[in-house]
Formats: structure tokens, C-alpha cells, sequence
């Protein structure tokens, strides 16, 4: 069997072509909105809001991207992290459950959510968009349930259990950039250096030969979802630290908007393959994307139909990538 | 065998679901004495339209092993801009009507050549249609709600097809007349024609439909484009049953359409499903729709059971296959 | 003999990195069947792609009838009477027989597909042949061997000219062969031409005319079926001699321990009240024609398939086995017939599938230990003579022979003392099948105990020191090397059809 080698710079190859193309791309990106806007783009405040966005969005992203790596799907993230803020928010305000407890149980909420998708994906072998599309519903519907289709305002910064907020930023200090990327580096590090990882990817690439081989594919399989529930949780405390206000019945967005991060970083779609700095990259790109489209002067729904396309594309160009390989 | 026809030529699973209908419908009348009465049937049946229609289409995709997630938005969307066009660009009512038809029949055209031609996991390019055209209506339209003629207004003798008022203010439903058309014909086409049999051979495996010489590209992109075609009916619908339209609504109906066939025993891996089981589904969804807040549920009570009533109808195929 | 019908002169493929097809030549004549033979990969199934517009040639010639043609897609070459029955099924396993038979050529009432009238025709058809199906039973609730039948009754019913059999009889039972040779016979009165590809040598004297033998993607020659011996076609698909002097005397003494012992296990249709030992040292050897159940019964032992009832006992000791991870635990290794699908994971490096059933040894606290990891798996390498690059290369870069090998060496490294080979040599070329059996040899006096699966007659004569020969899903015998022949093995494989 003859094989085809292409020759890499040591560089290039240590990186990632992709990552650097994608780093390229973000750079320009950055510079191009700078231009359109003339130079307002540039200001602190619009890095702000980038950020506020990449946090929660990051950890929907590193989270799906677990999922994907499984070979499966999981579009109930922006839901479920609604639900989260939502119910726990709820919970905070009008039954005066301490603060705390109140961060704890968004986390928790997140996990039961990935241990029910899990269950079912990985034991039951129900298809995986039934599953996100079942527990979509399932989390809208409890979070307008509990909150009777109020919406939940956390605490602002001057009050007392005001403190959450500093997870973002405290003094000025991204502290939220700092926790975002520590928790990518752990996602790194279970992704390519842990046995969870090891059996994540492989069973992603082939389940039947890693469960022949006497791995506990379920298990591992149902460990994924498990992983991207906890990191929707911990999403939802940014979310929440970001913005202070939620309201029941969205969410969906966020879906496509973590996916398309976490698909433009590298991570294959067929699963077996992913990359956590890319997904990082990704991600950013796409927040900068939303902030660049509000400061051109569109709204929201272009926001909507661009994320859609970027979708598109980059599923397109790892489906193509994959035909020609074979 | 199993899954010959039992009697009548209906098929065991659309038995099940009739009885599941029936006792759904005795349990809320028991609990409920004000649910028994003719306008609750009414409500039932005008809620029932979008998502009857929207089931008819999302049948065929799901059938070829696929899924199409846009129609809950893209309904909305279409009929956002059939309304924009009627109210503010001042088009007559049935050019508004075939532009929302005709958009939704190039969305799902869309759909169709991102899944059949460009190979894209099916959940996944839908889901991106889902937001696209989520932000398409009020992209186009401005971001406002829009009105279709009201039913007083001459301009609004459309919304009569669902639901006709005699002089002395009897409600007649007669939009169940035109779905029960519309259900023989699908049945026909999803049982006697090509269309249909392809549809099911291309579930059932591709790649041999493919080299009996069909031209599955063809078929698979029409599965998608027919979705597409009953969504902009549904939008019509809709626009039809319910006084205003808003921007940004919709993201979840895709899930009573979907969930309905599923429960009406269209397979989610593809391959196996029929009209009128869809049909019955969705009956299934709208009684639970209507019916919860009879029973002192809230409403929202409806999303968390559609969600578990989804997951327990495809255990019960999961289940079956186990023995 | 009649006259040509079909020429293909000079044909050329190539794929990426791959010259497929090296200027074939090819000749079929009516009512003839042609035998077309190869090793694994010489290109008949590539050519015969060519022929039907699956695939288009780079360069070359077809004329078919007296015209030079060239098929864009099957649809053309179906409807100029140029028909393939596939070696994989290509049922539709939701529909009817009928609806298979006609897909894509609906009869029609106006708009109507006329489904009364396709199980007409189709009851006509099967009435023609000789064969009873039921037109309007739901095809995946068929057996392997009616599907078979379907697909070539498919094939006649498009009043083909040529028909080309690719593999048609890997499915088949000894008597749905007969069946089919059957309807072969009368097809060659009706003058149609078929071009047979198989493996298996009997076959090919008993149905064929002629001989054409494929090496490498390249011609090698034509032979009269009936003047010819099994060798000369051995000899022209291989270029030499390979013949291999079977074993005659077990080295494994009759008292060595019994590692494994199966009782009365039961598994559906295929596995039924099987039991058998394995000795310490031993090569078990399974024997069989296809659907058998021999692979059921491996899976079902493994705990890959779930068992009805049944005993096994590891080194004396009652086991449970319920999943694959139970028989690991035991020391149970599986080497699947479908390595690809069961075997490794291609996308991944030659180290990660070495250490797959291994991990928790190769941990340092909650890290894989990386170092260890590249140690043992250049360990195995050497000690397999696994041709790859490095550790770090993709299992899909290598050849058949060489992931077989990394296969071998997971279940090395998770120290498993019974392995199941389970079709060991197929799709792998003759130098490295030698190996892998050196290899086998090698592991049993190392001391594991090897169960060998194998459709090959001459591999289990070659390597087994027992033979279990299994039959429609019972265990019909136990023989020991001495007293094995080729004759008795296929008696008892046969017994009951008969």
C-alpha cells in the first residue's frame, strides 16, 4: 500500500494548519470590523463585550465539543443552560436560597441534564438529535414551569451576593478569561492526555472495535454528555455574571453558535477527532463575529442567519476534507 | 409477521396510537367537565393545522433517515413575509399565500441540496436553516409583527378554509376537511407513487437505491423540498388560525411536528413510517397541547411531556428491535 | 462455443496512489460463464466497475455487440442488458420482494405504482426459476439465501445479456449453490453470458467454461476450465507455487490442561447447544461453510452477542461472560474477521490500538503514561515485524497484514492466553499470511490457546491440531489432525442439508 505523505514545516505541524489559518482569520477578522467602523470597533468596551461573550459561550463550546468528539450531537446546550440560570435564578430570588447553594445547583442542573441525555444516548441507544431535541423541550419547559414564564434577574454588582459577578471581572481583571482558559486547558488535558479522552475519541472513530477490545463504551459514551452537562452548568453561572437577566423560552441560539465554534476549531463532525484549542479559537471568532455584526448597525437576525452559514461551511469543508481523504 | 397489516389495513403502531387518543380523550372529559364541549374541539382542530401540516411534510425527510428542523422558524418566517407583503407592500392575498408557499419550497430546496448534494449531516444543516430563516423573516420584514387580513375583512375569506362562522356565529372547523384531504393524498403519495417509494427505499438503504439506477440525489433533495412546501402551507396556517405573527416565534413547533410522527410510528433511523400514523400523532401532541391547562397544568406542562412522550415512542421501537 | 458479445481491450485505472487496472483485457461469449479469479485486490471487482459505469476508465476500449460503448451509470449498462448481482446485498430491507425486484422500474397506472401487478410479474418470475418466494413478504424477513435468489432473479428480469456474479455465493448454503447453479445452467442455454468471480476453487470447476486469472490489477491469462488443474489457476494468481504440506500429527499432548470449556451454549438460530474444549497450547480449529454459525458462536462466547443459556469455564473455573469486558477480564482475546469494523480503530495510531484493552496499565495516576505506551507498542512491532513507519502512525496507513498484526498485539499486551482468530488470513496477500501463521504457531508454544475460524480448507488442515466443524448452527463434529480429510470435514459441514 502506497501512502501519500505531505511534508510539514516542524512548526506547522506542532500547531496545527488549521489553528494558525484560524488565528489568521481572527486577526483579520478583528481588523476588518476596526475598518468598517472606523476605528470604533477598537474601543475596550467592545472587548469587553466580546469576552462577556466567549465565556459562556466557550463552555457550551467546550462542552458540545466532548459530544461531537463521541460522534454524536447535543443541541439542547442553549436551553439547558437557560434552564440552569433560570431555575436556579428563581430559586435565589423568591425561595432566598443562598448564593452559593444557588451556583452550585446551576452546575447540577447541567449535570442531571447531561446524565439524562447520556442515559439515553449511550445505554438506550435512542438517536442523539431525538435525544437533544426531547430534553430542548424538556428544559424550556421546566424552566417556564418553575419561573411561571417570568423572567429572572440575578443579583446586580452592589448588592451583597453581588460577588458572583466577579467571575468575570473583578477590578478590571478578566478573571472570567483567566477561569475560561484554565478550564480549556483541563478540557485539553482530559481530551488528549486522560484515558476519558482516549476512550472518548476512539470510541467516537470506531465503538464497536473499543467495546470488542472490553472497554465499557457506554460508560465512557454517557461520561461525554456527562462532561458537556457540568461545563452548560458552569456556562450558565457566566451567563448569568455577564448579563444578570434571563428569560424563560430562549436559548436556541447559542446552540448554533457553540457548535459553529466548535466545528470551525477542527472537531470533526463524524466524531474521533477534536481539537480544545481550536474550539478556544473558534469560539472567539464567532463572538467577535456577533459583536462585529451589532456594530455594523445589524440587528440580532443577521447574527442569526450569519452563525447559520458559517455552519454550513465548515461542516461542508470537514465533509469535503473527509471525501477526498478517502 | 409483526408488522403485516392488521385489520382494516391499519398497522399496529396507529392502533396503539388511536387508543392512546381515545383514553387521552376520555381522561381529560372525566377530569375536566368544561373540556367536553364543542369549542374545545375547535381549539383543538385550529391548533392542530400548522402542526398537521408541517407533520405531512417533515414525514418524508424523516423517512429517508433525515430530519428537518427548520420548518417551526421557517413557518413563521414565511408567513412574516407573506403578511409584510400583503399589509405593507399592499399584493393581493394569494400572491401573499404562493410567496409563502414559494419560500418555503426554496428553503427547503435549501435543505435539500446542503443534505442530498453537499452531504451534510442532515440535524446539523437544518439546524442552520433553523436559525437562518429565524432571522430571515424579520430580516426582511423589519423586525415587526405582522396581521393577516382578519377574517371580517373581504381580504380575509382565506382564513375560511380552516374555519368557516355561519351567519348566526356557529363555528364549523372545515380546516379538518382539507387536512384529511391532504392526508389521503400524501398517503397516496408516500404509498403509490415513485415519490414515495424511493423515499422509503432511500431510508431504507441508499446506496442499492442508488444502483437500481434511481436517482436518489433527485428523491432525497424532493423529500426536503415537499418539507419545505408543507411548511409554507403550515405558515399559511397559521397565519390563517392566529390573529398576529411574531418575529423570533417558532423555534420549537419543528418538535410537535417531528415528535407527532415519531409517536405516530415514523422511524427515527429511517426507512419506516406512514401518513396517517403521523397524522394520529400529532392529534396525540395537540390534545396534550389543549388538554393540560384543562386539567390545572400549566402550558408549558406541553413541552416537558412532548419531550418525554418523544423519547418513550422511540424506546418503544428500541425495545421492540431488542427482541 | 458462441460468439463474442462483449470485448474490453486495453483497460486502465488508476486511483490516487493506486494503478488499479494495468491495460486488461477481457472476452466474454454467449452462453458461456466466465470465471474471473484473483487474489484480494487484483482488480476484478474494479473491472467489472468499469464495465457497468460505476467507475470511468482512464483508457481502453469496451464493445459490447458489435459497438463500442462506454456507461455513464449502472441504469445504462442495466438497461443494455449488462447486469451486476452484488456480492454485498443490496436489498431494501423495508420493502417487499416485488417492490426490490422492480425498484427503479415501477409498473404504472397512470401516476399509480401498479403493486399488483409487480407481484404478478415477480410470482412469474420466481415461477420461471424454480424458486419459492413469496412476492409480497417483506425482504429483510428473508433468509440470506432467498435474498441471494432475489437478486438474481433481478438480474434475469432485465433480460440481460450478460450477467456478472460477483462473490454470489459467500452466503450461500451448500443447497442454495446447487439451487443457483441450477438457474445458472439454464440461463447458459437461454445464451446469456455471465462472468463468475469467486474464491472458491470446486465452484469454479464445476460451473465455468473458461478461465480468465487477474494478477495485480493486470491480465495473466485464459484457461479452458475443463483442461486445467486448481494449481495452474493457483499458479497464474499467485505467479508461484504456494502449495503447503498439511499437518498430520498434534504437537499438543492429549493430557495438556483444558483452558477453555464451552457447555451447551445456545444463541439464537446460529448457535445451538455448541460445546467443545480448548487444550493449553492447542490450535482449535473451526470449520465450516458460511453460516455456519462459527462466528455467532465466537461472538456469543465473547460476550459480544448476548447468549441464551450455556456454561463456559476459564482453567476449570466457571466464568460469567456477559459482555466483551467480562471475557477480557477472563482472558479472552477476539480478533474479528472485519478488522476495520471490529478490529482497530483506523483513524487512530498504532500505539493507541495496541494499548486499547490495556489503558489501566498504562496510566500514571490520571494520565496516559505516553513513554510506556510507545515502549511496549515498539516492542510488539519488532517482536511481529509490523511494517509501519513508527508507533505514531496511523493505523489506516498500514496493509491488511500489518493492522492484523497491531490487532495481535493488543490482545498481547492485555496478556490474553485465549485468542479467537476469526477469519485470520482473509483479505490479507499470500507472503503475509505466512507470517501470520508463523506468528500463531509462535504464540501457542509460547503457551495460549488459539480457536481459529476459517472458511479456508487449507488453512485449517494447515494450522489446526483439532477441528470442530459446525453446520446450520450445531456443532456436527470433533476431529483431530490425523484422522482429518478434506472429504470428512465437508461431510459433517453438510450433513444436514442433505
Amino acid at each position: 500500500m502506497k501512502v501519500e505523505k505531505i511534508k510539514q514545516n516542524a512548526f506547522v505541524k506542532k500547531v496545527g494548519f488549521n489553528r494558525i489559518v484560524l488565528i489568521f482569520v481572527l486577526i483579520l477578522m478583528y481588523l476588518a470590523f476596526g475598518a468598517l467602523t472606523g476605528g470604533s470597533f477598537f474601543g475596550v468596551s467592545r472587548i469587553t463585550n466580546t469576552l462577556n461573550y466567549v465565556y459562556f459561550l466557550g463552555f457550551l463550546s467546550l462542552g458540545v465539543t466532548f459530544v461531537i468528539a463521541t460522534g454524536g450531537i447535543d443541541f439542547s446546550i442553549g436551553p439547558v443552560m437557560y434552564c440552569c440560570a433560570l431555575v436556579s435564578g428563581y430559586s435565589l430570588i423568591t425561595y432566598g436560597v443562598p448564593m452559593t447553594a444557588s451556583l452550585i445547583m446551576s452546575v447540577l442542573i447541567g449535570v442531571v441534564f447531561g446524565v439524562f441525555n447520556g442515559y439515553l444516548v449511550a445505554y438506550w441507544k435512542v438517536p442523539p438529535f431525538i435525544v437533544s431535541m426531547a430534553s430542548m423541550n424538556i428544559a424550556k419547559g421546566i424552566a417556564a414551569v418553575f419561573t411561571k414564564t417570568q423572567s429572572v434577574s440575578w443579583p446586580q454588582s452592589s448588592t451583597a451576593d453581588g460577588w458572583y459577578r466577579n467571575f468575570v471581572s473583578m477590578n478590571g481583571i478578566p478573571v472570567g478569561l483567566i477561569i475560561f482558559l484554565a478550564v480549556s486547558v483541563i478540557c485539553a488535558v482530559v481530551l488528549n492526555k486522560t484515558k476519558w479522552g482516549r476512550y472518548i475519541l476512539c470510541l467516537g472513530s470506531n465503538e464497536e472495535a473499543v467495546r470488542l477490545s472490553g472497554v465499557n463504551v457506554k460508560k465512557w459514551k454517557m461520561l461525554a454528555y456527562i462532561i458537556c452537562g457540568t461545563l452548560v452548568g458552569i456556562a450558565s453561572i457566566f451567563f448569568v455574571a455577564a448579563y444578570t437577566t434571563v428569560q424563560p423560552g430562549y436559548g436556541d441560539q447559542y446552540n448554533n453558535e457553540a457548535i459553529a465554534g466548535c466545528v470551525m476549531g477542527g472537531t470533526s463532525m463524524v466524531g474521533g477527532l477534536a481539537s480544545i484549542s481550536g474550539t478556544v479559537i473558534g469560539v472567539i471568532i464567532i463572538s467577535l463575529l456577533q459583536q462585529g455584526i451589532l456594530a455594523l448597525g445589524f440587528t440580532k437576525e443577521y447574527q442569526y442567519i450569519i452563525t447559520g452559514l458559517i455552519v454550513i461551511a465548515a461542516v461542508y469543508a470537514d465533509v469535503s476534507a473527509r471525501r477526498r481523504k478517502n | 409477521m409483526a408488522n403485516k397489516k392488521a385489520f382494516g389495513g391499519l398497522k399496529g403502531r396507529e392502533i396503539m396510537v388511536l387508543g392512546i387518543i381515545a383514553i387521552m380523550a376520555i381522561l381529560f372529559s372525566i377530569l375536566s367537565p368544561t373540556f367536553r364541549t364543542y369549542p374545545t374541539l375547535v381549539s383543538v382542530l385550529d391548533n392542530s393545522y400548522y402542526i398537521t401540516l408541517m407533520a405531512l411534510g417533515v414525514t418524508f425527510p424523516l423517512i429517508t433517515g433525515g430530519v428537518d428542523l427548520s420548518i417551526g422558524t421557517g413557518l413563521v418566517s414565511y408567513a412574516l413575509i407573506g403578511g409584510y407583503l400583503i399589509v405593507h407592500q399592499n399584493v393581493p392575498v394569494a400572491v401573499g399565500i404562493l410567496a409563502c408557499i414559494g419560500i418555503g419550497l426554496l428553503i427547503g430546496l435549501f435543505n435539500g441540496a446542503l443534505v442530498a448534494l453537499m452531504d451534510l449531516p442532515p440535524f446539523l444543516a437544518t439546524l442552520c436553516t433553523c436559525m437562518i430563516t429565524r432571522g430571515l423573516g424579520p430580516a426582511l420584514c423589519g423586525g415587526f409583527g405582522v396581521s393577516w387580513p382578519s377574517a371580517i375583512a373581504e381580504a380575509g375569506a382565506f382564513r375560511k378554509i380552516f374555519k368557516f362562522t355561519t351567519a348566526t356565529g356557529t363555528v364549523i372547523p372545515v380546516g379538518i376537511i382539507s387536512m384529511i384531504v391532504l392526508v389521503i393524498i400524501m398517503s397516496f403519495v408516500l404509498d403509490h407513487t415513485r415519490v414515495g417509494r424511493y423515499t422509503i427505499a432511500i431510508g431504507s438503504n441508499k446506496e442499492a437505491t442508488r444502483l437500481a439506477g434511481v436517482n436518489i440525489k433527485f428523491y432525497h433533495v424532493l423529500a426536503y423540498v415537499i418539507s419545505g412546501f408543507f411548511a409554507g402551507l403550515a405558515g399559511v396556517a397559521y397565519a390563517a388560525t392566529y390573529a398576529t405573527i411574531y418575529p423570533g416565534s417558532g423555534a420549537g413547533f419543528e418538535l410537535d411536528a417531528i415528535g407527532g410522527a415519531i409517536v405516530g410510528g415514523v422511524s427515527a433511523t429511517g426507512g419506516v413510517g406512514t401518513i396517517f400514523g403521523s397524522f394520529l400523532g400529532v392529534i396525540v401532541i395537540c390534545l396534550m397541547k389543549v388538554g393540560l391547562p384543562f386539567i390545572g397544568l400549566q402550558a408549558n406542562w406541553q413541552q416537558i411531556f412532548t419531550g418525554i412522550v418523544l423519547i418513550a415512542a422511540v424506546l418503544i421501537d428500541v425495545v421492540k428491535k431488542k427482541e | 462455443m458462441g460468439d463474442i458479445i462483449l470485448t474490453m481491450k486495453g483497460i486502465d485505472k488508476s486511483f490516487p496512489g493506486v494503478h488499479a487496472l494495468d491495460h486488461v483485457d477481457l472476452e466474454v461469449r454467449k452462453g458461456e460463464v466466465l470465471a474471473l479469479m484473483g487474489e484480494n485486490g487484483a482488480g476484478k471487482s474494479t473491472l467489472m466497475k468499469v464495465l457497468t459505469g460505476i467507475y470511468k476508465k482512464d483508457s481502453g476500449t469496451i464493445t459490447y455487440e458489435g459497438k463500442e460503448i462506454e456507461f455513464k451509470n449502472t441504469r445504462e449498462a442495466q438497461d443494455a442488458g449488462i447486469v451486476i448481482v452484488h456480492q454485498e446485498l443490496n436489498m431494501l430491507g423495508h420493502l417487499t420482494v416485488a417492490q426490490n425486484l422492480f425498484i427503479g422500474r415501477e409498473f404504472k397506472k397512470g401516476i399509480r405504482i401498479d403493486d399488483r401487478k409487480m407481484n404478478e410479474e415477480a410470482k412469474k418470475l420466481f415461477d420461471r426459476l424454480n424458486v419459492d418466494i413469496d412476492p409480497t413478504e417483506t425482504m429483510s424477513h428473508l433468509t440470506v439465501g432467498k435474498q441471494q435468489m432475489c437478486e438474481i432473479a433481478k438480474a434475469v428480469s432485465f433480460d440481460a445479456k450478460v450477467i456478472i456474479f460477483d462473490e454470489p455465493s459467500a452466503a450461500l448454503t451448500e443447497s442454495e449453490i446447487e439451487e443457483m447453479f441450477k438457474i445458472i445452467r439454464d440461463l447458459k442455454k437461454k445464451d446469456i453470458a455471465m462472468v463468475y468471480i469467486s474464491h472458491r476453487m470446486d465452484e469454479i470447476k464445476v460451473i465455468t467454461d473458461r478461465v480468465t486469472v487477474m494478477r495485480d490489477g493486470a491480465y495473466v491469462g485464459t484457461l479452458i476450465t475443463e483442461e486445467c488443474t486448481k494449481e495452474d489457476i493457483i499458479n497464474m494468481m499467485v505467479g508461484r507455487v504456494i502449495y503447503e504440506e498439511p499437518k498430520t500429527e498434534s504437537a499438543v499432548p492429549k493430557d495438556a490442561p483444558v483452558v477453555l470449556k464451552v457447555e451447551h451454549l445456545n444463541a439464537g438460530r446460529m448457535v445451538q447447544d455448541v460445546s467443545f474444549e480448548l487444550r493449553k497450547g492447542e490450535i482449535l480449529g473451526f470449520s465450516g461453510l458460511m453460516g455456519a454459525g462459527r462466528t455467532e458462536t465466537a461472538r456469543a462466547l465473547f460476550g459480544a452477542d448476548p447468549k441464551e443459556s450455556g456454561d463456559i469455564y476459564v482453567n476449570g473455573k466457571k466464568v460469567t461472560i456477559n459482555n466483551p469486558q467480562d471475557a477480557v477480564n477472563c482472558g479472552i482475546g477476539y480478533l474479528s474477521e472485519d478488522r476495520k469494523r471490529y478490529g482497530i480503530v483506523v483513524q487512530k495510531t498504532v500505539a493507541e490500538n495496541t494499548t486499547m484493552a490495556s489503558m489501566q496499565d498504562f496510566m500514571n495516576g490520571i494520565f496516559i503514561d505516553k513513554k510506556k505506551e510507545t515502549e511496549i507498542a515498539d516492542k510488539y512491532v519488532e517482536a511481529l515485524a509490523t511494517k509501519t513507519p513508527g508507533v505514531d502512525q496511523l493505523v489506516v496507513n498500514l496493509s491488511g497484514g500489518n493492522q492484523q498484526k497491531v490487532v495481535i498485539a493488543k490482545w498481547l499486551t492485555r496478556n490474553s492466553d485465549i485468542l479467537i482468530f476469526d477469519e485470520p488470513t482473509r483479505g490479507i496477500d499470500v507472503g503475509a499470511k505466512n507470517e501470520i501463521y508463523k506468528l500463531m504457531n509462535k504464540l501457542v508454544e509460547e503457551g495460549k490457546s488459539i480457536i481459529m475460524i476459517s472458511s479456508e480448507m487449507t488453512e485449517i488442515l494447515r494450522m489446526s491440531d483439532r477441528i470442530v466443524v459446525m453446520c446450520e448452527g450445531k456443532k456436527t463434529g470433533e476431529l483431530d489432525i490425523s484422522e482429518a480429510k478434506q472429504e470428512t470435514i465437508m461431510n459433517l459441514a453438510t450433513r444436514e442439508i442433505e
